[in-house]
């Protein structure tokens, strides 16, 4: 599955979010780094459509963001960076099932699908638990769930250690790398990106470096002193 | 926060929700229309017994309609002072009557066969275009999702302000509460429109 | 409706509800504490305006319908709507509907802050006190069956508190225009 920018850009009114780009990220781990305000978020969220390219176009799967918009909300899933704003519903187990409710599926699928995903991301402990109970780390997992169970291919996740004490931290560490899905992390914690296969840096509403970590880490070190 | 259906098995349980909702529509109006004591007396005695059955123990059932059988109470003394006692009396077997018929449906329909039913009907009103049915349920989810973590953001900002030595005033613990609230609309609203979910 | 106006509501629904899950808090102009439900409902109209403000109003009441005690005191299901007093509740969307589109024809950014107060205060009154009463009295007046002229003097001993609670209103509608404008403008 590619994502291919096509001359693609972002502006708000005067402002420029993200200057025009071309390029296709075909790499299964993806990173993003940048500092705030480079334009960074914005590409991610063109990506998943949640921005629309004010010039340009953006392709996921062959699909538009624009023209096929709920399509690419199949692809692509998005973690954000707050852990409770993400679980809307009261209980853990009713929030992941409810993201699979309006596709139509009878409920016995939808129970099982709920059910499969909880079990592959080590979360049945959650299901029941509320969810102002729960602790950061927790409540990433939750939203993990939520995501992943109406089987996106492409996961992007914004920052999703920021809110987090070191010992979760860790653990999405792991759960990142487990999954199959191809993976893009937007953060500002380097070390969670620095074995990815490509690593993208911004700055300004411009990308600056593309290749690997190591390469991308020293330029973004550069920009930020 | 404990919804007020009992977790019980009646024939009111297990009844259809849209039949129960229809029929205290129909009795209300019936209420209303007559004004013989003996029929009123005998609605009166027939949702006392329903309302007592319904699974409760007898203390939890009055303790729940002790506020409006209060209000009713006191309306019915202030009416005694302008109206003849056989209107007030007429008054008070009406209102409470419906009142245990109004308690003794609450008790037996869950949350989520409510919430049910309104969607249901509120879809001819999504045809006119004026709402989406399923947003329904996400808006109760969302408020009774919400609650816990405001009512503990009011006790963080009331610490802040005893550590500060300040005195806890409305207007300066509710000015923080509803910006600080209302800023999570937007992260709120990305992640429901990221998953799609309100994309019928 | 856009999902943020969707969460808007909610939230500020969930607002209303935890404020009546509050221990009553002292205003510090009288020494009464008073039950901040109502007030809730007055800045619904103030910050959000007139059809998000209602909305909100509008989800308390179906929460209540459906059987959640989130009225102050732990109240709700259908039991509420045959109190005779069932008025004052309903009233709330139309308050709210009220104060908030008064609001956004008032209060504007530009305005000094005592215009924008004493526009919020007229709001709050016009809404939080006139059309809610007209319900309540209504409502009262029917199912009690008690003269309207009746209901209405029965009910003013309750009117002061609620001014009061228009002033509050009044006061946060003005310092969240200031810290977190979210008042639609109109006229």
């Amino acid at each position: 599955m590619d994502i291919r920018f096509e001359q693609a850009g972002l502006r708000y009114g005067p402002q420029i979010a993200l200057q025009p780009l071309t390029l296709t990220l075909s790499e299964r781990r993806i990173g993003i780094i940048g500092l705030n305000g480079s334009g960074k978020s914005s590409f991610a969220r063109m990506i998943n459509g949640l921005a629309k390219p004010t010039t340009g176009r953006v392709i996921v799967g062959g699909l538009d963001t624009i023209a096929d918009a709920k399509a690419v909300l199949g692809k692509v899933g998005f973690i954000f960076q707050s852990p409770q704003n993400q679980i809307i519903l009261p209980v853990v187990r009713d929030d992941i099932a409810f993201g699979l409710k309006n596709r139509g599926l009878a409920k016995p699928a939808v129970e099982a699908a709920v059910e499969a995903v909880l079990e592959r991301l080590g979360a049945r402990h959650l299901a029941d638990r509320r969810a102002h109970e729960l602790s950061g780390g927790e409540l990433q997992l939750a939203a993990l769930c939520a995501v992943l169970v109406t089987g996106p291919d492409i996961l992007i996740l914004d920052e999703p250690t920021n809110q987090l004490d070191l010992r979760n931290r860790g653990r999405v560490e792991t759960m990142i790398g487990d999954l199959p899905e191809k993976v893009i992390v937007i953060s500002h914690d380097l070390a969670l990106i620095d074995n990815f296969d490509r690593v993208l840096v911004f700055d300004q509403g411009r990308l600056v470096a593309d290749g690997a970590p190591g390469d991308s880490i020293a330029r973004y070190r550069e920009i930020a002193r | 926060m404990q919804s007020l259906y009992v977790d019980a098995d009646s024939w009111m349980h297990r009844a259809s929700p849209r039949l129960k909702l229809g029929s205290l529509a129909v009795l209300g109006v019936a209420l209303f229309a007559t004004t013989d004591l003996r029929i009123l007396a005998v609605t009166l005695l027939a949702g006392g017994v329903l309302y007592l059955n319904v699974g409760m123990t007898w203390r939890e059932a009055l303790r729940r309609l002790q506020p409006v059988l209060l209000t009713i109470a006191f309306v019915t003394l202030f009416s005694l002072l302008f109206n003849p006692w056989h209107e007030a009396a007429v008054t008070v077997f009406r209102l409470v009557t419906l009142t245990l018929f109004a308690a003794t449906l609450t008790a037996t329909t869950t949350i989520a066969a409510f919430v049910d039913e309104i969607t249901w009907a509120a879809t001819p009103l999504e045809r006119i275009g004026l709402v989406k049915a399923a947003d329904i349920g996400l808006t109760v989810g969302l408020v009774v999702r919400f609650v816990p973590e405001i009512v503990g953001r009011y006790a963080a900002i009331r610490e802040a302000h005893e550590a500060r030595g300040l005195k806890i005033r409305l207007r300066t613990v509710l000015v923080p509460l509803v910006i600080l609230t209302l800023r999570d609309a937007d992260n709120i609203a990305a992640a429901i429109d990221a998953r799609g979910i309100r994309r019928h | 409706m856009s999902t943020r106006d969707l969460v808007l509501s909610a939230l500020f629904a969930a607002i209303i509800v935890a404020l009546g899950l509050l221990p009553p808090i002292s205003l510090g102009v009288i020494p009464v504490p008073i039950t901040a439900q109502s007030l809730g409902v007055m800045m619904a109209g103030v910050v959000l305006g007139g059809k998000r403000g209602a909305l909100a109003a509008l989800i308390v009441v179906l929460l209540v319908a459906i059987g959640l005690p989130v009225l102050s005191g732990g109240r709700g299901g259908l039991a509420v709507f045959a109190a005779p007093t069932a008025g004052f509740l309903i009233g709330w969307i139309f308050a709210a509907l009220v104060t908030g589109y008064m609001s956004e024809l008032l209060v504007k950014p530009e305005q000094s802050s005592i215009s924008q107060g004493i526009g919020f205060f007229i709001a709050s009154v016009a809404g939080g006190v006139v059309v809610l009463y007209a319900f309540g009295i209504a409502y009262l007046a029917l199912a009690a069956h008690i003269d309207l002229s009746k209901a209405f003097f029965g009910s003013l001993a309750f009117v002061p508190g609620d001014v009061v609670k228009a002033v509050v209103a009044a006061l946060v509608g003005r310092a969240v225009m200031a810290g977190y404008p979210l008042l639609p403008q109109r006229g």
